[in-house]
């Protein structure tokens, strides 16, 4: 190749190849060009360069080299376009020689005529190139070392039909094209995912079904929150990606994470996730003692054992409550049957009530002047509600609630009734109750 | 905490309506003849005065509003019509085949099926549902158990 530009091309050429070959390149024939190039200040003849390569011929692609000279020598090209295309070369001659190199590697067993096509990409009349399955990714890989000199020779020598060849052998061979070239720093980033999303492959490359990138029927995007730095592009694809399988049967926004799968099955997966976990955070405000324990699976532990010791102590409770008293029991639940009925909305029940509750305050007057005082300390209470049931508005009905508390909070109060002023309010509470007893079941429910 | 799409809602009533429900009930059970006798075993009343609690706390809750409530009157109603007059609510189509889908962690499934055996009416409900209703079940829970406590104090004789 070196003798190739010798050959056809005047004096000034070298240098600038020279300079040119300044780039990093690890191929032995490319070092040794500077020396070369002191060597071969004056033009030597032909022979001499024939027999420099032959001896400096190390490797089998100094062979092929050889070979392709040989066959680009002995054809009768114009040396204009070959200067033009020296000249041109000389830039991307770096590239292209070690996409020649990786041709070598990639097919060994490739006739010597099948490795030069890379390398006579820049001379189109010449080389019938058909589309090297291999080159398109060698060269996909390999442009990015001279990208630009690299664009400008494709842009500027390379004619049409020859891009065109290029773009039909593969899909990738655009991405070398271009000059953005962004995919090739994508490969850190993990494949599975972003891959799909370089701006150049989108509409060829795919490896899902095809998507219709046309209307957002509700797909998967979540809230920002739940996001890492992605780009609007990527979302776009990615809503394509996952409403294509996915039913619209939910109409939950969801959009996939950055790094992860976007296929239906596993969003879903991960939406169900995180409602979870957020209603075990919930969770775990109201269970006391959860702070420590970290993990599902302790918390959830945590949490059946609350619930388990709460619904023993419900049944703790309610057997201490059978066992201490009946009678007194009684006695608060009459003296408050009629404020139970206060609490349901219906206006009309309240109207029966407060008659109910007059006339419990009325026998307890009667029957007993001793408990005369005490009972009439709750009845205030009940009067309370009473003076609130006339107005019979639901607001006001609940104003007695905060008395209801002091009186299930000071309980002890009463527990100066002797056993017999308790049956006698029992008594006469249980007068009252028949009678009302079927209006406090309808209440209830 | 609660994402803006689906706020979880969890408020409970004051403890005054807990108290009144209960004090309710058990003005229902006091009438009833049985319970009264002095013959009658302490455990059947046990049981009775702790029913006469959950229902009374279902009650109090939100009545049929919340799932566990309602599974609650329900089970209450089949077993003993007397006491609970449970109105049928027009069923609403749910998706229990969600929680044939459920195909969630070995560890998460294995608490989540036991915290359905607590919670009343959790089975037929999906993982972040149960968590809800846990979590309510939770607050009526121990707001009844201090009236409860509450009421035992009052009358526990000093």
């Amino acid at each position: 190749m070196d003798n190739e530009l010798i050959m056809n091309t005047e004096l000034h050429p070298p240098p600038e190849i020279a300079a040119h070959f300044e780039q990093p390149s690890c191929s032995s024939p490319m070092l040794n060009w500077p020396l070369m190039n002191s060597n071969l200040s004056q033009y030597s003849p032909p022979q001499d360069c024939f027999t420099w390569e032959k001896s400096t011929e190390q490797q089998q692609k100094q062979s092929i080299f050889d070979s392709a000279l040989s066959s680009l020598v002995s054809s009768p090209t114009p040396s204009n376009s070959n200067f033009s295309g020296g000249v041109g070369g000389g830039d991307g001659f770096v590239i292209r020689e070690l996409i020649g190199k990786l041709g070598n590697v990639g097919n060994s067993s490739a006739t010597p005529m099948s490795s030069p096509p890379p390398m006579m990409n820049r001379t189109t009349p010449l080389t019938e190139f058909s589309g090297d399955p291999g080159f398109a990714e060698r060269a996909a890989r390999f442009s990015c070392f001279g990208s630009q000199s690299f664009n400008g020779r494709t842009n500027s020598s390379l004619p049409v039909n020859n891009n065109g060849k290029i773009v039909n052998s593969g899909k990738l061979t655009r991405v070398a094209s271009t000059p953005a070239l962004n995919g090739f720093v994508s490969p850190m980033v993990p494949a599975g995912k972003f891959s799909r999303k370089r701006k150049s492959m989108t509409k060829g490359k795919s490896k899902e079904n095809p998507l219709p990138t046309a209307s957002p029927a509700p797909s998967f995007t979540k809230t920002a929150e739940e996001k890492g730095g992605k780009r609007r592009r990527r979302e776009d694809e990615k809503e394509d990606n996952t409403k294509a399988p996915e039913p619209p049967k939910d109409y939950i926004h969801v959009r996939a994470r950055r790094g992860q799968a976007t296929d239906s099955h596993s969003l879903a997966e991960r939406v169900r996730r995180e409602k979870i976990g957020e209603r075990m955070k919930l969770l775990e405000d109201l269970v006391p003692g959860c702070n420590k324990v970290t993990g599902k699976a302790l918390m959830l532990d945590e949490i059946i054992n609350y619930v388990q010791s709460l619904q023993r102590q419900v049944e703790f409770l309610s057997m201490k409550l059978s066992s201490v008293n009946d009678t007194r029991l009684d006695f608060n639940v009459d003296a408050l049957v009629s404020k139970d009925v206060m609490i349901p909305s219906s206006s009309n029940r309240l109207h029966e009530a407060g008659l109910q509750a007059e006339s419990l305050s009325h026998h307890s007057y009667n029957n007993n002047s001793q408990l005369h005082t005490n009972v009439s300390s709750s009845n205030m209470m009940l009067q309370s509600p009473v003076n609130s049931l006339e107005t019979s508005t639901l607001a006001s009905s609940f104003t007695h609630l905060p008395t209801l508390t002091q009186f299930t909070d000071s309980i002890s109060q009463y527990q100066m009734f002797s056993q017999e002023d308790l049956q006698s309010i029992v008594g006469m509470g249980v007068a009252h109750n028949p009678n009302h007893e079927s209006q406090n079941m309808k209440i209830e429910l | 905490m609660a994402s803006a799409y689906n706020p979880i809602y969890t408020d409970v009533p004051e403890k005054d309506v807990f108290a009144l429900h209960f004090l309710q009930t058990l003005s229902n059970l006091r009438t009833q003849n049985s319970f009264s006798s002095p013959d009658n075993k302490t455990s059947d009343r046990v049981k009775k005065i702790k029913k006469a609690a959950y229902v009374s706390m279902a009650r109090a809750a939100g009545g049929t509003n919340r799932l566990w409530s309602r599974s609650l009157l329900h089970q209450a109603a089949k077993r003993n019509n007397k006491n609970v007059r449970f109105l049928r609510r027009k069923r609403r189509v749910t998706w229990l085949m969600r929680r044939r889908s459920n195909r969630g962690d070995p560890i998460e499934d294995v608490a989540a099926e036991r915290l359905r055996n607590l919670v009343p009416g959790g089975g037929g409900m999906e993982t972040s549902k149960l968590m809800e209703e846990t979590a309510h079940y939770i607050k009526c829970l121990s707001m009844q158990v201090k009236v409860m406590q509450c009421l035992v104090d009052g009358l526990s004789p000093k």
